[in-house]
């Protein structure tokens, strides 16, 4: 029998690195994996591991998240007793503030915290992609009597900015945990799934002086207390995507041939609200290999290595390769699409090339953007005949008048005029 | 009073012409084009018009379709007022008796259409493929002030003989009905939709009940109302393709194939709904070759498709070919496993290297020589194929067979392997 959990879900942050994709939406909204949100696996997690007490707390651009979790319905969360709630910042009579960290936004639902009859509480990070199931770690969690066990993986690439480092004893316990050090020691690091037994999180929660961060200003001094603080390692399948490449490589996963995420999973489906497309339909010329086809995408060009969205146009002699295409794009005929990463209702016009040239760093943020890969943000225009360049960002609604040249050189970063006034 | 506010959908006939696919679940509730049933055309088309309050006519095997139909939330019909309702054939006070027509079922619910309120009835058939806005029909009926109006296709002449053909007048009132004609005046065919003055329809179903008749919309109420003189045609020039034979089915399904297709089932505003089913998107493999086909979520494709139509949870493993063929639901294609025109039912498994299709069509098939004889081979829902084995065209293959019900040299042309 579950113990009464309510789950926090992070899901606020502005996710600066993830550009003109992280722009009108978090990374938990970033679309993933042909069809879902990254935000589905921890909600279908939940539901599958018995979880279905849940608080999704929103602060940046919350439309998009808004509109996909609804009433819930989905992940059969619109229920009686429990269900799935948006937590957004409010206006109070007294002192008022937007969420100034996670442990602030914590604070600030305290009264949510304080009335769930829960005996735990589950605080996620929404921007991971990970298959888990929660009923061990709460087991392990009663059993040991933890005040926190947190779940610990492998970290899936050297980027150690992106990560906390986890120093675990032989008995299982936390003895340390350091943020983004300059130098890891070793590779166990955080996964972003935190479990706190109620009653301690709740009294830290009311800590006068409490500063506004989860990590720094709650689990650090936990596990610097010598209470008890537990890890629980998880081995399967585990990216987080806030960053552009963190993304497109937790994408491309999915396309191996024996993918380590396995979405033909019947134990275990990812859950998603299902849109009225027709089925995905090849034509004319069309060919298509090696990638992950949604419903509505209609491909009379070639595809390899990539993934497309509902309702994605590929035309006639068109090719695109090792890409990741948004919902309801269309890549005109004889246009090329290489190594991109094509947001929501863009068009790259005929004959266009999109990832063209040498990849030389993106000129204004060449540590997020080294790679070789392009971004078109929503809605930006190609033109036909163009060359978009590798490392190039193409922001949101970018138009012909924006760009000024058919030839874009790689590296560049494109803004829209409008955008640009803002 | 509202003037149209019900829709009634006949979906409780046999479809004994579908041959296996129609043996365990209604026609209405076949599947088609990758996800869809068939009744979800004409569901979709109704809420799309804006009729919100459907009562669907069920006698045979109607589990199928119920379980589809739901609550009708894909629909938007699962509603306070309206939404929609399976109508099965009850027993009464004093009379019980199962629906003996079309035009029974709707008189024995009757009360169903009296209860509310609405002076005309829209009355529609489950088993058509077709995109159609009901509403400048309705506008039509109304205006005229017809008892009847009729929605009427083209067909060609020789196929015009299995449909109620109508002739018109210069004003577009019916002055003729022939039911299934031997020699077809003309291609001008009844669509099997209608709306009706409920007042009308009322009283030509209390006399058709008193009579020994089939109780037919087609055969006896149409007819007699057209003798009263106030059946309206309307003139519906779109596709619409009836569902009757297993040819129809299979021609209706490639129609979606095509570069130009009939009508777009991708149009955001006349959408299909249909409930959906938990699959991921479709994954296509290393050594995939899509040409020409639909897929659905869920499909995993590491071999050559062409032509075809998989639904979801079909599996083409490597070196396998599909060509010419409609495979639903998880399905599974062996690897260098053949299947060219052929239909399968559900959860069909084909074994490596086994052939299903293969040689000349040179005769049609020995127990339904008139459903099979084009060259399509049908296998029923989730019989095993044994590895290796070859299945000639023409051949019909039962449901649930395991591999060892198979006979070493295969099943040739035109020949049925039924249970033992």
């Amino acid at each position: 029998m579950t113990p009464p959990i309510l789950v926090l879900i992070l899901a606020g942050g502005k996710s600066e690195r993830l550009h003109p994709l992280g722009r009108l939406r978090t990374a938990p909204a970033l679309p993933y994996g042909g069809k879902y949100r990254v935000i589905d696996f921890s909600l279908s997690n939940c539901v599958h591991s018995g979880l279905y007490r849940i608080g999704i707390l929103t602060q940046y651009a919350p439309m998009s998240l808004h509109g996909h979790i609804g009433i819930g319905r989905a992940w059969d969360l619109d229920r009686r007793d429990g269900g799935v709630r948006l937590l957004q910042p409010y206006v109070r009579q007294r002192e008022t503030n937007w969420y100034r960290g996670t442990a602030d936004a914590l604070v600030q639902n305290r009264n949510v915290i304080a009335d769930a009859p829960a005996r735990h509480i589950l605080v996620l990070s929404g921007d991971l992609v990970t298959k888990m199931d929660y009923a061990p770690l709460i087991a392990r969690h009663e059993e040991r009597g933890a005040m926190l066990t947190m779940v610990t993986v492998s970290a899936p690439d050297d980027l150690s900015e992106r990560y906390g480092y986890v120093d675990v004893d032989g008995e299982g316990r936390v003895r340390s945990l350091n943020e983004k050090p300059a130098k890891p020691d070793g590779t166990t690091i955080s996964a972003g799934i935190y479990l706190f037994r109620a009653r301690e999180l709740r009294e830290r929660l009311e800590a006068p002086d409490l500063g506004p961060d989860l990590v720094r200003d709650i689990i650090q001094p936990m596990i610097a207390s010598g209470e008890s603080a537990d890890a629980h390692p998880l081995d399967s399948f585990w990216r987080d995507v806030g960053t552009i490449d963190a993304y497109y490589e937790a994408s491309m996963e999915l396309l191996k041939p024996v993918p380590s995420l396995n979405l033909h999973d019947h134990d275990w489906p990812i859950y998603t609200p299902s849109e009225d497309r027709a089925p995905a339909i090849v034509f004319g010329d069309g060919d298509a290999s090696m990638s992950l086809v949604a419903h509505g995408a209609r491909v009379e060009g070639v595809v390899r290595r990539s993934i497309l969205f509902p309702g994605v146009h590929v035309g006639p002699g068109a090719l695109v390769e090792d890409s990741i295409v948004f919902h309801d794009t269309r890549i005109l005929p004889r246009a090329v699409v290489s190594r991109a990463i094509v947001d929501k209702g863009a068009r790259v016009g005929e004959g266009a090339t999109v990832g063209a040239g040498e990849p030389i760093p993106n000129r204004e943020f060449p540590h997020d953007l080294n790679s070789g890969l392009t971004v078109l943000g929503k809605g930006a225009e190609i033109p036909a005949e163009s060359r978009v360049g590798r490392n190039t960002i193409i922001d949101m609604g970018v138009r012909e008048t924006d760009l000024g040249t058919r030839e874009i050189a790689p590296g560049s970063y494109i803004r829209a005029r409008a955008l640009r006034r803002r | 009073m509202n003037r149209v506010s019900y829709a009634m959908i006949l979906a409780g006939g046999l479809g004994s012409r579908l041959c296996l696919l129609s043996e365990k679940r209604a026609k209405p509730a076949v599947p088609f084009g990758g996800k869809y049933r068939i009744i979800d055309f004409t569901l979709s088309n109704a809420v799309n018009s804006g009729l919100f309050d459907v009562g669907i006519l069920t006698q045979y095997r109607p589990l199928s379709l119920r379980d589809h139909i739901g609550i009708g939330r894909p629909w938007d019909l699962d509603r306070k007022r309206g939404g929609v309702e399976l109508l099965q054939p009850f027993q009464g006070w004093q009379e019980n008796d199962w629906y003996r027509g079309t035009a029974d079922a709707v008189w024995q619910n009757w009360s169903r259409i009296d209860e509310r309120d609405t002076e005309h009835v829209v009355v529609l058939s489950g088993d058509h493929v077709y995109r159609m806005d009901y509403r400048p029909m309705i506008e039509a009926h109304l205006e005229r002030g017809a008892d009847a109006t009729v929605a009427v296709a083209e067909v060609p002449l020789e196929q015009a003989s299995q449909f109620g053909v109508v002739r018109t007048d210069a004003a577009g009132w019916i002055t003729g009905f022939l039911e299934k004609p031997k020699n077809p005046p003309s291609g001008r065919i009844s669509m099997g939709v209608y709306v009706f003055r409920c007042a009308a329809l009322r009283e030509e179903l209390w006399k058709d009940a008193e009579r020994d008749t089939p109780h037919d919309f087609g055969k006896n109420i149409l007819p007699a109302m057209v003798e009263q003189g106030r059946v309206l045609s309307y003139a519906f020039p779109g596709y619409w393709q009836d569902i009757g034979t297993l040819d129809s089915y299979y021609k209706a399904n490639l129609d979606l194939l095509s570069a130009e297709p009939p009508f777009p089932l991708e149009d955001h505003r006349w959408p299909t709904f249909t409930p959906s089913t938990e699959n991921p998107p479709a994954r296509l493999g290393p050594r995939a070759r899509v040409r020409s086909s639909i897929v659905t979520h869920g499909t995993i494709v590491n071999g050559t498709v062409e032509r075809s139509v998989l639904f979801p949870g079909v599996v083409v493993e490597e070196g396998a070919v599909v060509r010419d063929s409609i495979i639903m639901g998880e399905s599974w294609i062996g690897p260098m496993a053949v299947v060219d025109r052929a239909i399968f039912d559900k959860r069909v498994h084909v074994g490596r290297d086994a052939r299903v299709g293969h040689g000349e069509a040179t005769r049609p098939n020995r127990d339904c020589p008139e459903h099979l004889s084009q060259g399509l081979t049908i296998v029923g829902k989730a019989t095993r194929i044994p590895e290796g084995v070859t299945i000639g065209r023409n051949a019909r293959i039962a449901p649930d067979l395991v591999e060892e019900q198979f006979p070493a040299a295969g099943v040739p042309t035109g020949e049925v392997l039924d249970r033992a």
